[in-house]
């Protein structure tokens, strides 16, 4: 089918026009654009958001009883975040319980959501992104040890929870990838089973340099410089973030003593401020 | 100005994730964006059996339904069942989505002129392999500039 198809608007069978009209307009803030736009006999109203989407409300006598196992079945609305702080008021305003929300388990940083039931039972999830979805955000470990070169195999990924990053031992080196996931601030987790890094909040992947595979276009996860002294032991700065755009072996550190991390071609965007060493590995 | 930008994603219960899969990609052209619940990270957080698709801007889920749904007769090809997703394509390509569609072999009904006076131009009315309904139609607003819809950076399926 053609690549120009895209999403035009959602159909709700409700049971009072009226009802719900009042619901989708007041409390979730659609704009009504009129009764009897379309070709159907049944009773109906179309409202509008600010892209071309629409939401077409068609009143029946029965609406049908969700599937016993309908509870993840939702629909999300993306609000920007000073429409996410109207719909709050307008939410608490009507009665409707805002402020919790009941999955807050899989939201990244920055993510805000509220869900809310439709009074025909539909649950809609009110969504907007703030702009701590994207900072950078130091872990405030400091610079952390992490061992000898004496300890780590090619192919290990240890990670280190304290200081949100991954100890990266390849073939070259090592690579002190940041955990936190460039899409917009969840924590990615290592694969072994898969060999990538997988982010849980929307599914970002990331190969195990850090580089981004899939639709989304998300940049490398960051990289923190990687020491070695001449003992061979290793530390990792999480005081300083280095964001690429795509993997460059030149930044793998080897696997000797006395290397050290180099940032040619790298962007410095974050410096927090120094901390102690920390040995939590 | 309304005070909402878009639907950011939304969820369709099936019976078979694989069929539907190869009907949204085969037929309407989606593709997949994720899988959900085949890792196990995902397991543990509690999340739902699905498949995330991207047709053009939307995000939608193709959700794992664990009991029988209420599927209303197959050849009643116009209807909601609850929901319905309407996707529009621009109305010179409205003859080829109709032949495609028919190429697959899907049923269809239509298409229905709207009136004049609302933004749809021609509806065709089908379902997918478990029975959701689905529309595609032309928009006589075709060329109207709304605001841009974000792409999914901007959300996600939660
Ligand atoms: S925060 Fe969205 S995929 Fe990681």
């Amino acid at each position: 089918m053609s690549k120009d198809i895209a999403f035009s608007h959602m159909v709700v069978e409700v049971s009072d026009l009226d009802k719900s009209e009042k619901f989708y307009r007041d409390v979730i803030g659609l704009d009504l654009l009129g009764h009897n736009m379309v070709a159907d006999n049944r009773p109906n109203a179309l409202l509008a958001m600010n892209t071309r989407q629409r939401l077409l409300l068609v009143e029946v006598p029965k609406v049908p009883p969700y599937p016993a196992s309908g509870g993840s079945i939702h629909h999300g609305w993306l609000l920007t975040i000073d429409q996410f702080a109207q719909a709050r008021d307008r939410l608490e305003a009507a009665g409707y319980a805002s402020g919790i929300d009941p999955r807050q388990t899989f939201r990244a940083v920055g993510e805000y959501n509220m869900d809310i039931i439709d009074p025909d039972g539909n649950r809609f999830q009110i969504q907007a992104f703030g702009e701590e979805a994207t900072d950078i955000l130091p872990s405030g470990a400091g610079v952390v040890s992490c061992g000898n070169i004496a300890d780590h195999a090619v192919g290990d990924v240890v990670r280190n929870g304290k200081g949100r990053f991954f100890l990266s031992r390849n073939e070259d080196g090592y690579l002190a990838i940041s955990a936190w996931c460039t899409h917009k601030n969840g924590v990615t987790v290592w694969q072994k089973e898969s060999w990538h890094f997988y982010c849980p909040f929307h599914g970002a992947k990331y190969d195990c340099t850090g580089t981004y595979f899939g639709r989304m276009g998300c940049a490398p996860m960051r990289l923190h410089p990687v020491d070695i002294d001449e003992a061979g032991n290793i530390s990792v700065d999480t005081n300083r973030f280095f964001a690429r755009s795509k993997h460059d072996p030149a930044h793998v550190v080897p696997a000797k003593p006395g290397a050290k991390f180099s940032t040619a071609g790298l962007e410095l965007v974050k410096a927090a401020v120094p901390a102690t060493t920390s040995s939590e590995g | 100005m309304a005070y909402v930008e878009s639907l950011s994603h939304s969820g369709i219960c099936v019976h078979d994730l694989k069929e539907a899969e190869s009907f949204y990609c085969g037929v309407l052209g989606a593709a997949v964006h994720s899988r959900v619940n085949f890792k196990t990270q995902d397991a543990l957080r509690g999340r739902s059996v699905h498949t995330s698709l991207m047709l053009s801007d939307y995000l939608f889920a193709i959700m794992l339904s664990e009991d029988w749904m209420n599927i209303p007769p197959l050849d009643q090809l116009r209807g909601e069942n609850r929901i319905r997703h309407a996707f529009c394509v621009p109305k010179d390509k409205f003859a080829q989505i109709l032949q495609s569609l028919r190429n697959h072999k899907v049923a269809l009904e239509g298409p229905v002129t709207h009136p004049e006076t609302g933004p749809f131009g021609e509806s065709i009315y089908f379902r997918d392999p478990t029975g959701n309904f689905l529309e595609v139609v032309w928009r006589r607003d075709e060329s109207a500039s709304y605001n841009e819809v974000l792409p999914l950076g901007h959300g996600g399926v939660g």
